[in-house]
């Protein structure tokens, strides 16, 4: 049987034992995975997975289960226990219904690379190598602490009781390296770099090895500077999370609805810098979240949310959008096959400035870059602080030192209005926001002095 | 066939090296009320088995979630074949310290076990606490209340005649509060649960967190953010294991300290204020990382990491503790079946000491009372971190005003060398800890006085 004759399976047999509407969600994925640990290559990993998850309503009751197991009586028993639940559980009124088949558009280009899916442990192997090699091959003074390399086959599978049916298969090649430079008796501060790719060839684990080498090398013999205001760069992987983290959660129609986000009322008002605009992009080419379909199984499309500093819009899933009698913005998402469908950003692009890094720099009389930020930040009320890690110390429009036990804090939503300038080159972060370099102004820098 | 019949008749075939098979099937259930509607009434189970195989030193893994006879086979087939053609790429050839097989079984202590109980109950109780949390105050503008049942069957066997089977049961809730008044808005987060049946509801009420969640989303919202500077502070009990696990439990990780962590080299030597006893216990009744065994077999044991301030020993796998020349300390633990163990902690603590709260306070001129944990992350330097929800001044020994919280950050040697004292008020709570793949873990302590740095406001 195939992955979408089991999801039809469960919608079928969930409706002749009485549901009103029946959702079910496949997820298959194949992985090859090297794990580097102790400074050298530590494990291979295959693995094989796959699962259903099946929503039901009956009487605007939902009840949701799953299994991991495929095969005709397992999802007859899962369909069993989703209908249970739903009748154990409590009707909601806000209920309208599950969404309709749409016509879907083209598949984004790129999204599926042959050369990943078939991937062998020995070509994984070798790529995990050359990443190796090259933080090695950098500086004497660069070891590898840990990594993980992995190639991933994903297909899914959404079906429902409105005659949605959607399948596709993507791919992802995902690989970090942990390095940490050493000398005189002196460790630096753990050096974090990534690659992720849709495509195997545009992939390029060198460019992991030698960059996380020089984060770490450009982090030792850190000094302290004196507390103070002033301009900070915030790298792409920073940025991501201190800034674009809170829009993230403040456009997410769920937020907006429960009273959880600022910018509840606020569309067609100023929220940022005029240089920011910012679209959520379900259909990019080659983007890590890029699919023709939700996890709903409804069109994803572009979305504007910040146009010129402008709060835009929201995004949506079918529940959310509902609620308000608009249409769903193909906003749906699951980690993954056991879980209910959340709003989520698909690939939340941050439109580029024309700045290099270096030209970023030559603009901070005095301030900072933060290469890696590891701190805590409150999605609701934007505020965050946390230690800048691989972080120097700018003067004159130059890099003097690296800093060492220094700590940066401030308010994400001023921070948005603060922006002064936004780097060229963008790369996708760990919450699929597509992040430049950003320089804002007015961060709280602290140290111990 | 029963799945681990399948996996031994596999091991019966007699593969090449040493093997090992784990077969894992986790049951879950999930309830969730936000703002007065039940959001989620989850149930399922996912099911699968792996193989881990050594031979001439070098590691093959796989897994599946299809446990038929061929695919284990297969399954066995990939991991030996990764294991041979990755031979040649890697340095280090990998030994095992030596370990006696063992056949035993271990269930949790429960009480009221979960699979016996009916789960209206839970949805009522989950309903019960949304209300009242929405109902503490007019502000509270959105809640989210969750409880979950997490029922792992875990069984382990190994070319050296090890059968182990492990059922684990841990039950979990949390509550989260967001209030908003006048353009301001503010958020709080407690939880609560253990290793245990239904019981952790009766010992840990869901409803008291959960009004200490609205209690303080709802003061918090006009506070203002806690100055930024280095201070003395009193970390609440609540918060303590936060401390122990991220400024010193990942640095003892022996596979962090063959890399150099702070720890390296300084067993036997002083770390630590006097004061310090930090443990780490994978026998801790009713921990959330409580196991009898790793998952490689070796029996779990209280490891003593810093006694009386000096530091007696690191954490490890069968595969570190021969690189080291000791014995395995049980700290192997793996996610699910879809990962080899690597070293990981249990349930890490700072022992108790006799002080009141009002004592810990009595000696600050100025400082802080920290509450209420948030993420937190540690450094090879030692340097680490964790989030704060909320910041009480301490004024020459007075509790005074309520700030919100912010991150603190310290490097691990300095902030317990400054551990000065230490309170009575033991706790143990829960944890998740990310580090390759995540796990459950224990945290726990009293509430103590150090120095740390504060990330927050001018």
């Amino acid at each position: 049987m195939s992955l979408l004759n089991f999801a039809e399976l469960a919608v079928k047999t969930c409706q002749k034992l009485g549901a009103d509407e029946t959702e079910a969600f496949i997820q298959s994925q194949q992985i090859v995975e090297v794990v580097l640990e102790r400074a050298e290559i530590q494990n291979e990993r295959f693995k094989t997975q796959s699962g259903v998850g099946i929503r039901v309503i009956k009487d605007k009751k939902l009840g949701f289960a799953f299994a991991s197991k495929l095969s005709k009586e397992s999802i007859e028993e899962t369909c069993k226990v989703a209908i249970s639940l739903a009748k154990a559980s409590v009707p909601n009124p806000e209920w309208v219904s599950l969404p309709s088949k749409e016509r879907l558009p083209k598949t984004p280009e790129g999204i599926f690379d042959p050369e990943i899916a078939n991937i062998s442990g020995d070509e994984m192997l070798n790529l995990v190598i050359n990443a190796y090699d090259a933080a090695k091959g950098y500086d004497k003074r660069v070891d590898i602490d840990d990594g993980k390399f992995s190639a991933i086959l994903n297909e899914i599978v959404v079906a429902n009781s409105h005659e949605v049916e959607a399948q596709e298969k993507t791919t992802r090649i995902e690989g970090y390296l942990v390095c940490v430079a050493k000398e005189h008796g002196e460790t630096s501060s753990m050096a974090y770099e990534y690659d992720v790719s849709t495509i195997l060839k545009e992939f390029l684990p060198e460019k992991i090895g030698r960059s996380a080498a020089e984060k770490a090398l450009s982090s030792l013999h850190p000094k302290t500077v004196e507390s103070f205001t002033g301009k900070v760069i915030l790298d792409s992987d920073p940025a991501s999370f201190i800034l674009f983290y809170p829009v993230i959660s403040s456009v997410n129609a769920d937020n907006v609805q429960r009273g959880r986000s600022l910018w509840a009322g606020k569309i067609g008002e100023k929220v940022a810098a005029s240089k920011l605009t910012v679209f959520d992009d379900g259909l990019m080419p080659r983007g890590v979240g890029s699919l023709n379909f939700d996890f709903e199984g409804i069109p994803r499309q572009k979305t504007p949310i910040i146009t010129r500093g402008k709060l835009e819009g929201f995004i949506h899933n079918s529940y959310t959008a509902n609620k308000e009698g608009r249409k769903s913005t193909g906003n749906a998402y699951r980690e993954s096959y056991n879980m209910l469908p959340t709003v989520a950003a698909s690939n939340f692009v941050i439109n580029t400035g024309k700045k290099r890094l270096d030209e970023l720099i030559a603009e901070v009389d005095k301030g900072m870059i933060v290469r890696r930020f590891s701190g805590n930040v409150r999605p609701e009320s934007g505020e965050f602080s946390g230690i800048a890690k691989q972080a120097s110390y700018i003067e004159n429009g130059q890099i003097k030192h690296a800093l060492r036990e220094t700590m940066i804090s401030g308010n994400a939503f001023q921070a948005l209005k603060d922006i002064i300038d936004i780097g060229c080159e963008i790369r996708p972060t760990e919450i699929r926001a597509y992040t430049p370099s950003i320089l804002v102004d007015n961060i709280q820098i602290i140290s111990k002095q | 066939m029963v799945a681990l019949d399948v996996l031994k008749k596999s091991l019966q075939k007699r593969p090449e090296g040493y093997v090992e098979l784990r077969h894992h099937k986790r049951q879950t259930f999930n309830i969730s009320a936000k703002d007065g509607k039940i959001d989620t009434l989850n149930s399922g189970a996912i099911e699968g088995a792996c193989a881990r195989v050594l031979i001439n030193g070098s590691w093959g893994f796989a897994s599946s979630t299809m446990l038929e006879e061929e695919k284990i086979d297969k399954m066995l087939k990939d991991a030996a074949s990764l294991a041979k053609s990755s031979k040649s790429k890697k340095k280090r050839v990998v030994k095992l310290a030596s370990l006696k097989p063992h056949v035993d079984r271990y269930e949790t202590s429960m009480k009221k076990d979960p699979r016996k109980a009916g789960k209206e109950d839970l949805v009522s109780l989950v309903i019960d606490v949304d209300k009242a949390v929405r109902d503490f105050s007019k502000i509270i503008v959105s809640d989210t209340v969750t409880f979950n049942i997490v029922d792992d069957n875990l069984a382990f066997i190994s070319s050296e005649g090890s059968e182990i089977h492990q059922r684990i049961v841990r039950c979990f809730g949390s509550v989260t509060v967001v209030a908003r008044e006048k353009g301001n808005i503010a958020s709080a987060y407690e939880s609560i649960g253990e290793q245990s049946g239904l019981e952790v509801l009766e010992k840990t009420p869901l409803m008291n967190v959960g009004l200490t969640a609205a209690e303080r989303a709802s003061k918090l919202v006009s506070a203002k953010v806690a100055p930024a500077g280095y201070y003395h502070v009193i970390l609440e009990n609540r918060i303590v294991g936060l401390l122990a696990h991220e400024a010193v439990g990942h640095c003892s990780e022996a596979d962090l300290v063959f890399g150099g962590s702070f720890l390296a080299n300084k067993i036997g030597e002083r770390v630590a204020s006097e004061k310090v006893t930090l443990v780490d216990d994978g026998v801790f009744p009713n921990g959330f990382g409580t196991m009898k065994y790793d998952d490689e077999g070796v029996p779990t044991q209280k490891t003593v990491i810093i006694e009386k301030g000096v530091c007696k020993s690191f954490l490890h796998s069968r595969e570190t503790a021969q690189h080291f020349g000791v014995n395995p300390t049980g700290n192997a633990r793996a996610w699910n079946f879809e990962f080899d163990p690597i070293i990981r902690m249990r349930n890490t603590y700072i022992e108790a000491g006799d002080y009141t709260l009002e004592e810990l306070a009595e000696d600050i001129k100025e400082g802080f009372f920290l509450k209420g944990g948030l993420g937190g992350q540690a450094d090879f330097n030692g340097e680490f971190m964790f989030g704060t929800q909320e910041a009480i001044r301490i004024k020459n020994g007075e509790f005074a005003e309520s700030m919100r919280g912010v991150t603190i950050s310290g490097n691990a040697f300095e902030v317990l060398k400054n551990v000065d004292a230490i309170g009575k008020d033991f706790i143990m709570r829960v944890g998740l800890c990310g580090k390759e793949q995540i796990n459950y873990v224990g945290m726990g302590g009293a509430s103590l006085r150090t120095k740390v740095l504060m990330g927050g406001a001018k």
